[in-house]
């Protein structure tokens, strides 16, 4: 089990197309955009994160890994607002989330687990509702371009999405974080239940999305995943970060040296 | 520029009635109902004009039949009798109410207060007996299902399928959903109200007033918001669509089916009142008191007829100027009516207190609360009815009692003592038909539309207090929604 090891600065990530996505906020790339400070959540005197801290940089995608139980969504969910912290605190591009909720929201993309969207909408009248509802207007050549950005088929757009794999209802997500301009992403077990082919595709839209200056935390329990995608990785147990692992200069983490301390509860994924 | 919460409001109410346009269950049943509220609309305006114009040629029939009878003996037309007729109020071709149980005309004649007879419930077959279509049924009963069919999904769909968190993490929050999902409902309630509310604003070409029109509207409205506020809640509080559906249903059926008729056993068992054989056994003993007014030598007249021959300083009733037969007939009316009217009365007051506990169960059941809302504006409650049998009792007893009259005064006691002498003596005691003219025209008009909207105002209270508390609980909800 590996000490965790406070990071404030996030290993330098080729900077290609640095773009609004953190100008947005006014953040600058390697800038702190989550902090997770000594955060403990307990329900029913029942603690379900114990000390958390880490913090994530813009452009870098962290992973937080764990096994079922270990407190990984209960972190997004925090994140979120959804629960209020028993102790510590928790920040979002600079606020306070629980002071700053609808800021905090306006600057998140969450994907939960199960991505479904509106399954009697297609992709593009869902793209459209959630953006109505956050008052951003998109001309549908800028929809179709984060369509072609996220590499969703053409003769899915103006589908239904009761038709769509788990993959492409992602890919519809992320479209409409771009499309939202939203610098953090959030993302609850993503790679869970995808194809081989999905995953690497998806995994190379994070990185890409990463490249441009968003912030990406994703949590996970699948080791070889993240250590494919990640520039750090959190090893979450039982609420407790009992480990932080950086990308050398090669970009790739040791997935052995992870798999070894996340211990009988890795798993390997695809 | 952010955007507005009512705009966004609107946007996820408009994205419900797509989800409804694209769903076959949901047009299904929208079209189910506004296909049923407008055929009844239809269907009952049609039969209650048919039926207030059946009942004025009615009217008008038998008092042309009263007043045609040609000369006759005074005592004959007081069992002759007469018909009067309830015209319905306009409303009431939107909710017929207890008219349909209690009866539209009854039949006048002397020495009895007959039932109201002719209710439409009696004269259907057996299968007609169990209810009518009528607006005020379909939007009572059949329109919170139509509501639950449709909207028990609102909420929990978004929490099943998560969406929610979805939503809830861009920015919308919980309470901007569940109005959203509200406004869509109640559009849709629009959509059912709209028939009766145009059928309502008709009758006001028939007379009607405009404060009863606009209570009959605005109760219907808050009864349906009640169903709109719960079907929210119990959408917002399950997290699946299944425990959604069942708690509605359970509560469709608890407030809609069950408490109408605890409502209705409770009130019969609180406040007790004599049956039919029971009252009718206690009135026969209570006139034969009071002795037979077709005798005049019955010992119950013996003082009566002593203060006449007192009053008039005669020593036979041979001597009297008037006519001693007819003057024991109206005293032994008034002494009948008096005794018939007491028993009346007490009827009507405990059925008054039936009705009034039964109302208390408006405030756990919005069901009896539009019930007896309803009915109060429209003009077919209890108290109505009542004024009618009130109303109609006093044109008996006005007109018994001016036949009585004509029998003191225009019939001599020596021809009525000799009328079954002979034909000629038979002749001789009658009177000009010119008499019957004392019958009054007769028109029942239900209250003035204040009236019946003041007394309507502790149902509408219900209604409100169901909503406040049920607003309240949305807000609760909708604060811990994901």
């Amino acid at each position: 089990m590996t000490t965790p090891t406070a990071i404030n600065k996030t290993p330098p990530i080729e900077q290609k197309t640095f773009d609004k996505h953190v100008s947005n906020t006014g953040a600058a790339l390697n800038d702190t955009m989550i902090e997770v400070s000594s955060l403990n959540f307990s329900i029913k005197n029942n603690a379900i994160l114990k000390n958390l801290s880490f913090s994530v940089a813009a452009g870098e995608v962290y992973a937080l890994l764990g096994g079922n139980g270990a407190g990984k969504s209960t972190t997004l969910k925090t994140l979120l607002g959804f629960n209020k912290p028993t102790q510590g605190s928790v920040k979002v591009a600079g606020k306070e989330v629980t002071q700053a909720l609808d800021f905090v929201r306006g600057k998140t993309a969450y994907l939960p687990e199960s991505a479904t969207l509106y399954p009697h909408l297609t992709a593009r009248e869902n793209v459209e509702y959630f953006l109505s509802l956050a008052d951003i207007k998109k001309s549908d050549e800028q929809i179709n371009a984060a369509f072609n950005r996220v590499a969703l088929q053409r003769d899915a757009w103006d589908r239904h999405m009761q038709t769509y794999s788990k993959g492409m209802r992602q890919k519809t997500a992320i479209a409409l974080a771009i499309l939202r301009e939203a610098p953090i992403f959030l993302l609850d077990e993503p790679t869970s239940g995808l194809d081989p082919v999905a995953i690497d595709e998806f995994n190379q839209l994070v990185r890409e999305l990463a490249l441009t200056g968003a912030t990406i935390l994703m949590v996970t329990h699948d080791v070889y995943g993240a250590c494919q995608v990640a520039n750090r990785i959190g090893l979450l147990k039982n609420g407790e970060l009992v480990g932080e692992y950086d990308a050398p200069q090669s970009g790739r983490i040791d997935t052995e040296q992870v798999h070894a301390a996340f211990g009988h509860h890795a798993n390997r994924g695809a | 520029m952010s955007i507005n919460n009512f705009s966004k409001v609107v946007i996820v109410a408009k994205d419900e009635w797509r989800y409804w346009l694209r769903s076959k269950l949901a047009m299904t049943v929208l079209a189910i109902g506004l296909v049923l509220t407008v055929a009844s609309v239809i269907v009952t305006a049609i039969t209650m004009m048919e039926l207030s114009h059946t009942r004025h040629e009615l009217q008008a029939t038998s008092d042309k039949s009263f007043v045609d009878q040609p000369d006759r003996h005074p005592h004959r037309m007081v069992h002759y009798g007469h018909y009067a007729f309830r015209t319905p109020s306009p409303l009431s071709t939107l909710d017929p109410g207890i008219d349909a149980y209690t009866g539209n005309s009854i039949f006048l004649e002397g020495h009895r207060q007959n039932s109201a007879m002719f209710a439409d419930s009696r004269q259907g077959t057996a299968l007609t007996k169990l209810g009518s279509l009528t607006p005020a049924f379909i939007v009572q009963t059949l329109a919170p299902l139509l509501l639950i069919l449709i909207g028990y999904s609102g909420i929990s769909r978004e929490r099943e399928s998560q969406t929610l968190s979805y939503l809830l993490s861009q920015g919308t929050s919980g309470a901007t959903l569940i109005a959203g999902k509200g406004l869509a409902l109640l559009s849709v309630v629009a959509l059912i109200l709209t028939p009766l509310t145009i059928s309502a604003l008709f009758t006001l070409g028939s007379g009607e007033g405009l404060l009863a029109v606009a209570s009959f509207v605005l109760g219907y409205a808050l009864y349906l918001i009640v169903w709109v506020l719960l079907i929210l809640l119990a959408s917002s509080v399950f997290s699946k669509n299944s425990g959604s559906f069942t708690a509605l249903a359970f509560v469709w059926i608890l407030l809609c089916i069950v408490m109408p008729r605890v409502a209705s056993t409770t009130a019969s068992t609180a406040v007790s009142s004599a049956g039919k054989i029971e009252t009718d056994f206690a009135v026969k003993a209570e006139l034969r008191k009071l002795g037979d007014g077709h005798n005049t030598n019955d010992p119950a007249f013996k003082q009566f007829k002593q203060s006449l021959l007192n009053k008039y300083n005669v020593s036979s009733i041979d001597e009297l100027p008037v006519n001693f037969r007819g003057l024991v007939a109206s005293e032994s009316e008034a002494k009948l009516t008096s005794v018939l009217n007491k028993f009346a009365e007490q009827r009507m007051q405990a059925e008054l207190k039936q009705t009034q506990v039964s109302r208390y169960f408006g405030w756990v059941s919005p069901m009896v609360a539009i019930r007896s809302l309803s009915m109060i504006v429209v003009g077919t409650s209890i108290e109505t009815h009542h004024r009618f049998l009130r109303e109609t009792e006093q044109l008996r007893f006005d007109f018994v009692q001016g036949l009585n009259k004509v029998h003191v005064e225009k019939l001599s006691y020596q021809d009525d003592m000799n009328r079954n002498a002979d034909t000629a003596a038979t002749q001789k005691a009658r009177v000009s038909a010119q008499n019957w003219q004392i019958l009054q025209d007769f028109t029942f008009n239900v209250d003035s539309s204040k009236a019946r909207a003041q007394r309507s105002i502790p149902a509408f209270l219900q209604l409100l207090l169901w909503i406040a508390v049920l607003l309240g609980g949305i807000k609760f909800v909708g604060r811990r929604l994901l």
